[in-house]
């Protein structure tokens, strides 16, 4: 997917205009939250069972070789084509050559982040196959031309109006209303079942890999990827490396944080293992698996400072509980992932030149972290990059300037508090009669959405603390 | 290429980490434990397992024995669709049931497009999440699950256990005897969708409605305690 990062900023603004969408996207901020809090509350212990998904994840990265080796040897053993590919273009080539070999023309796409981060379709379409996405989000936008806006609900930014629009014109179908949510899904159904029986080739992801039995779990609640990994002739599961986990066990512990998290479920409606090929008295499935292992710089972050940011899960919740993601929505973010785990992989998985500005879309809240299923420390990581950004003169000179200003300013406390004190004192009296400021010199960014409220009186904390202090309370 | 790129990242990966013995790692794992499983809904496991079906989205209904489950499925099928046919899978369980004692014609094999029921005799049921378990193979073919309109389900009193990791072990158990099947497939629900508007809708691409039946003695008062007044059986 092409990487437009670096318009962060007019992006976000620009967004921040779109009333409708600003206003579905507060509903999401609202919901599912509140989906998610009583979903783990009702599992019991979720802060155990986070730490106890941690704790398998440092072992299993600390005997990383070990277990994808099992993990290769199982599926070999049961039939499968296992491939490593370093990057997103060996990705999309290696797809294309399995599809070629099988003369395929027709491919049907399970939910799959790894091949929007490659660009699969696109490659695949060129070269002059009939590529579709079945997860009816991903359906939805592939058909209006866009990218997705959420990791786990990708259509969420479009209206019923929309999407009743969209179907209309693609759709020959005739006169119909189209007018309830049952009726979109209903049409959606329909012809994507024909294209699900026609299809050469399935393409999947998977949530994980479990070393033990050489299998890879797929999660989802509506079957387009159970469909996509039955019917075809030809299963191509593209995945990365990390996702390995030892047992089946650590996987079922993976799925009760990935599903309370992602939609406030105890379980999705579909959790499947696959194995492989047809067996030998199989009536039905594929005559050919192959899982295509990705590394595209994850084995960069593993070495790094950012090694963490592997425990990912792709669950979403620290979009829905993003102040920055929920103002400004997920293609702001120029990317694939948006939000917090975005802002953290994005630089990593791009270059922080390009998407710079990601990391600094963060109000250090730390609600991210507080929901993390993975114990993922995002504020860090989020400041840490910025330190990065700072450290390779990435932001623009008066920043620079401004921020070393500050650190100047900050290490002369007597000064700093004079200044402060006196700058309060003279915007009290100056916004005095109105009480609040409708423009400021060097806060156009701050006046510009809203005013700016003048100081009451009294002067700074500092001076009140110390007046205090002087007056003998030692409440103060 | 991928030959490369294989032992590179395995090159890798070893750099970083610390030679250990596999039987040490294994020990290192053992001692890691599994996680909890989610607070039950009731002690009761096959009330907890109802309970689940239904907030699943599913439908329950109690058989005291195969004649019973028969009659249940018949009166379904009737129900819904005006039918006695029925998918089935080439499961020695469903061949050996009394069929025509509840008017029901089963097909034995894998279903298509356009079956408008399928049944599916359940290896397991999982009483923490509400799911049932199958395994692909003749028995029964993964897109039974997948393809028809409703998908009808048999478990047996004695195959519910009570959490995810007693199904594994069950699992484990099974596939020592008869090898891994192509795919397991915990099932919780009729398929569904909240893509458009977040609004849920049942039947995205897969069967719309599910329906349980749980075949042994089980007290009546069970299935009402599940519902909890919610009157959601079939």
């Amino acid at each position: 997917m092409k990487l437009a990062s670096n318009e962060f900023m007019q992006a976000s603004s620009a967004a921040l205009l779109e009333e409708d969408k600003a206003q579905r996207r507060s509903l999401i901020g609202q919901f599912l939250p509140l989906a998610r809090d009583a979903a783990a509350s009702a599992y019991g212990d979720f802060d155990g069972l986070r730490a106890h998904l941690k704790r398998v994840r440092r072992h299993t990265m600390a005997h990383l070789s070990h277990y994808l080796e099992q993990f290769e040897e199982a599926a070999v053993q049961h039939g499968n084509q296992v491939h490593f590919v370093a990057d997103a273009e060996q990705l999309n080539s290696k797809v294309l050559s399995i599809c070629q070999a099988h003369s395929a023309r027709r491919v049907a796409k399970g939910k799959s982040m790894v091949t929007e981060e490659t660009g699969l379709n696109e490659l695949l379409l060129k070269a002059g196959l009939d590529v579709l996405e079945t997860d009816l989000g991903e359906y939805i936008i592939q058909q209006a031309g866009e990218t997705p806006s959420h990791i786990v609900g990708p259509a969420l930014h479009k209206s019923l109006a929309e999407i009743r629009q969209l179907f209309l014109d693609k759709h020959t179908l005739g006169d119909r209303d189209l007018e309830t949510v049952s009726e979109v899904v209903e049409e959606a159904r329909g012809v994507l079942r024909e294209k699900f029986l026609a299809a050469d080739v399935g393409i999947i992801g998977a949530n994980a890999l479990i070393a033990e039995h050489g299998t890879s779990m797929l999660v989802t609640n509506e079957g387009n990827g159970d469909l996509c990994a039955n019917l075809p002739p030809v299963l191509i599961v593209c995945t990365t490396f990390e996702r390995v986990l030892p047992r089946a066990e650590d996987a079922m512990a993976l799925q009760r944080l990935l599903v309370r998290s992602a939609t406030g479920q105890p379980q999705t409606c579909y959790t499947s293992f696959y194995t492989g090929p047809r067996r030998e008295d199989d009536v039905d499935g594929p005559l050919e698996t192959h899982i295509i292992l990705l590394d595209n710089r994850r084995s960069d972050i593993l070495a790094s400072d950012y090694s963490e940011m592997l425990d990912c899960i792709r669950c979403g919740a620290c979009l829905n509980h993003c102040p920055i993601y929920i103002g400004v929505g997920g293609h702001a973010y120029g990317w694939v992932y948006p939000g917090p785990m975005g802002s953290v992989l994005t630089p990593l998985l791009t270059s922080l030149e390009q998407a710079h500005h990601l990391p600094n879309a963060c109000t250090s809240c730390g609600r991210c972290a507080e929901v993390c299923p993975a114990n993922i420390p995002l504020p860090d990581l989020l400041r840490d990059l910025r330190q990065d950004e700072s450290v390779q003169q990435l932001k623009p000179a008066r920043w620079r300037n401004g921020l070393r200003l500050h650190a100047w300013l900050l290490r002369h406390p007597g000064l700093y508090r004079n200044l402060t004190g006196w700058t309060m004192s003279v915007l009290g009296l100056l916004g005095k009669r109105r009480g609040a400021f409708r423009r400021l010199p060097f806060a156009g960014g701050w006046t510009g959405q809203r005013d700016f409220p003048a100081p009451e009186g009294g002067g700074t904390f500092m001076r009140q603390y110390a007046a205090r202090r002087r007056r003998g309370g030692k409440r103060g | 290429m991928a030959e490369s790129v294989r032992a590179e990242l395995f090159a890798r990966l070893r750099e970083q980490e610390t030679s250990v013995a596999p039987e040490q790692i294994a020990r290192a794992l053992a001692a890691l434990g599994h996680a909890q499983p989610a607070r039950a809904t009731h002690t009761d496991l096959h009330t907890a397992f109802l309970a689940n079906v239904l907030a699943n989205k599913g439908t329950v209904e109690l058989a005291r024995d195969r004649g019973a489950a028969v009659q249940a499925i018949g009166r379904y099928l009737y129900q819904r669709f005006r039918t006695h046919k029925l998918v089935a899978g080439n499961d020695p369980r469903l061949a050996a049931m009394p069929w025509r004692d509840g008017g029901v014609l089963p097909r034995f094999g894998a279903a298509e497009n356009g079956d408008s029921a399928a049944l599916s005799y359940a290896r397991l049921g999982v009483a923490e999440t509400g799911a049932i378990v199958t395994y692909t193979g003749r028995a029964n073919p993964g897109r039974n699950n997948l393809l028809p309109e409703d998908h009808l389900v048999l478990i047996n009193r004695e195959d519910v256990v009570s959490t995810l990791e007693d199904a594994w072990a069950r699992i484990r158990h099974d596939t020592a005897a008869s090898g891994w099947p192509r795919g397991i497939q915990f099932i919780a629900g009729p398929s569904s969708t909240a893509d458009v508007e977040a609004q849920l809708v049942m039947g995205a691409h897969g069967p719309r409605r599910w329906h349980v039946i749980l075949v042994g003695d089980t007290p009546a008062e069970v299935l009402a305690q599940a519902s909890g007044g919610v009157g959601a059986t079939s």
